[in-house]
C-alpha cells in the first residue's frame, strides 16, 4: 500500500517537473522561439536561424546557454535582492500555470475547482514581477519601460479576464479541467469567437509582442525593462517570455479549442493518451503560429493608442460577447 | 466537505523550488560581478550621466501601479472563498492588505515615486 502511494507521488512529481509539465513546456518554449524567428524571417524575406541544429532549430537553446555563461553584471544602484530573486520568480509564473493545463487527457496533472482564478492571478503576477524587475534595475530606460508596462497592463487586463470568463460561464465551471471536459461536443470558440479574438489580442499585449511591444521597444528605449540585465538573469527572462508564449497559447487551446479533445477516440488508453497529446500539440502550434504571423505583420503603436484601443474597442467587444452569452443562456 | 488534492499546493511549491535550484545551478556557468564604477552604472546610451533612477510624477502611473497590485490580490482573495471556513479569506485579507502597504511604501519611499 505504502509502495503504491510512493509510486503515485513519484508519478505525479514526474508529471509536474518532466512530462507533460515543466521540462516539456520549456522545450515547447524553445521551439516557439525558433518558429517565431523562422516565421518572421520568412515573412521579411530573410533566412532566420540556420547554424545550430537542422534549420537552426537548436539556436534558442544555444542562445540560452551562451547567455548563462556570460558575465552577470549587477548594477551599482539596483535593488540587489529583487535583481537576484526576480528572474526565477518571474519564470515561476508561467511554469506554475502550465501544470493546470490538460495535455495527455481531459484532466490536468493538478486541478482544482477554482484553478482558472489562480491562473488569472498568475498572469497578473507575471506582469507585476516584470514591473518590479524593471524598477529594481534602477536604470533610465528600464524605469520608463516599467511605466509603459504598467499603463499597458491597465488596458489589457480587464478584457483578458472578461475573455477568460466567457468559457467559464459556458461550462459553468471555474476549473480549466472542467472547461475542457465540457467541450466534448463543441469548442467554445464557436460560441464565443469574440472572446477568443480578445484573448489573442490581450495575449499579444501580455507577451509584449507587436503591435504592443511598447514596454520593450528596441528602437526607442534600448532593451526596455530588461536593459540592465545580463548573463543568467537575461537568459531566464527571455526563456520566461517564451514560456509565457507557450502557456498563453496552451490556455487558449484549453479554453476555446477543446484542449486535447479530438475527433477520433480509441478504447486503448495508451493510444488515446497519444492521440490527446497529438491533438493538443497541433492546436498549440496553430495558436502559436497565429500569434507569430500577427506579430510579424503589424507595426508598433504608441502607448496612448494601445490603451485607447483596449478601452474603446477591445473591452466593449468582450462585454458584448459576455452579454450575448448571458442572453443566449438565459432561462 | 470537498477534498483538496495535496498537489494543488505542493505542485506550485515544487515548481518554484526546482526553478530556484536550477537558477542557482545555472549561475555556476557564468561569472557574477558587482561593484562601483562605469561598468556598473545604468546604461545611458552615450548621453551624459543621468540620475540612477528616474522618478515618476504621474497620477495615472501611481493609480496604474496600485491597480496592478490590488487586482492580483483580489484574484487570490476571490479564490480563497472556496475554502470551507473563514480562515483563508481572513488570512489572505490580512496578508494581501499588508502586501499592498509594503508595495506602496516601496514604490513611494524606495522607488522615488511621487504623487
Amino acid at each position: 500500500m505504502e509502495e503504491c502511494d510512493t509510486n503515485l507521488i513519484a508519478t505525479e512529481v514526474a508529471e509536474i517537473l518532466l512530462f507533460p509539465g515543466l521540462t516539456f513546456f520549456v522545450w515547447i518554449a524553445f521551439l516557439f522561439d525558433w518558429l517565431d524567428r523562422k516565421t518572421s524571417a520568412r515573412m521579411q524575406s530573410r533566412v532566420g536561424p540556420l547554424m545550430a541544429g537542422p534549420s537552426g532549430i537548436l539556436q534558442p537553446v544555444a542562445d540560452f546557454f551562451k547567455l548563462t555563461s556570460k558575465e552577470e553584471i549587477v548594477p551599482e544602484f539596483a535593488d540587489k535582492f529583487i535583481f537576484f530573486l526576480g528572474p526565477p520568480l518571474f519564470f515561476a509564473a508561467p511554469a506554475i500555470g502550465i501544470i493546470f493545463i490538460p495535455v495527455l487527457g481531459t484532466t490536468a496533472t493538478v486541478s482544482n475547482e477554482y484553478d482558472l482564478l489562480f491562473v488569472l492571478f498568475i498572469v497578473a503576477f507575471s506582469a507585476l514581477m516584470a514591473a518590479f524587475l524593471g524598477y529594481a534595475a534602477a536604470g533610465r530606460w528600464s524605469t520608463i519601460a516599467m511605466g509603459r508596462l504598467i499603463v499597458q497592463y491597465t488596458g489589457y487586463e480587464i478584457p483578458l479576464i472578461l475573455a477568460l470568463i466567457a468559457p467559464a460561464i459556458l461550462a459553468h465551471s471555474l476549473s480549466i479541467t472542467g472547461i475542457v471536459q465540457s467541450q466534448t461536443w463543441i469548442w467554445y470558440i464557436l460560441y464565443a469567437p469574440l472572446s477568443f479574438i480578445v484573448f489573442i489580442v490581450s495575449a499579444l499585449a501580455e507577451l509584449e509582442k507587436p503591435p504592443f511591444d511598447i514596454p520593450s521597444a528596441k528602437t526607442e528605449i534600448v532593451g526596455g525593462w530588461m536593459t540592465e540585465f545580463s548573463g543568467r538573469p537575461l537568459a531566464y527572462i527571455k526563456l520566461t517570455k517564451n514560456l509565457s508564449y507557450a502557456f498563453l497559447s496552451a490556455l487558449a487551446v484549453s479554453l476555446f479549442l477543446g484542449g486535447p479533445l479530438g475527433p477520433i477516440l480509441t478504447p486503448d488508453p495508451t493510444m488515446q493518451a497519444a492521440l490527446y497529446f497529438i491533438y493538443f500539440v497541433v492546436k498549440l502550434f496553430a495558436v502559436g503560429f497565429l500569434i507569430f504571423v500577427i506579430r510579424t505583420a503589424l507595426a508598433r503603436i504608441k502607448i496612448d493608442q494601445a490603451v485607447r484601443f483596449f478601452w474603446m474597442i477591445i473591452t466593449p467587444l468582450s462585454l458584448i460577447q459576455l452579454a450575448v452569452i448571458m442572453l443566449a443562456w438565459w432561462k | 466537505m470537498p477534498t483538496l488534492d495535496p498537489f494543488v499546493i505542493a505542485g506550485p511549491i515544487l515548481v518554484v523550488v526546482a526553478d530556484i535550484i536550477v537558477y542557482i545551478a545555472v549561475g555556476k556557468l557564468g561569472k557574477k560581478s558587482s561593484g562601483t564604477g562605469g561598468k556598473y552604472q545604468p546604461f545611458t546610451g552615450g548621453e551624459e550621466q543621468i540620475p540612477a533612477r528616474g522618478t515618476y510624477q504621474s497620477e495615472l502611473f501611481v493609480f496604474a501601479a496600485l491597480f496592478m497590485v490590488v487586482e492580483a490580490f483580489a484574484l487570490i482573495l476571490a479564490g480563497s472563498f472556496a475554502s470551507p471556513t473563514n480562515f483563508y479569506p481572513l488570512l489572505f485579507l490580512a496578508g494581501g492588505g499588508g502586501i499592498i502597504l509594503v508595495v506602496t511604501w516601496w514604490l513611494i519611499m524606495v522607488g522615488g515615486m511621487r504623487y
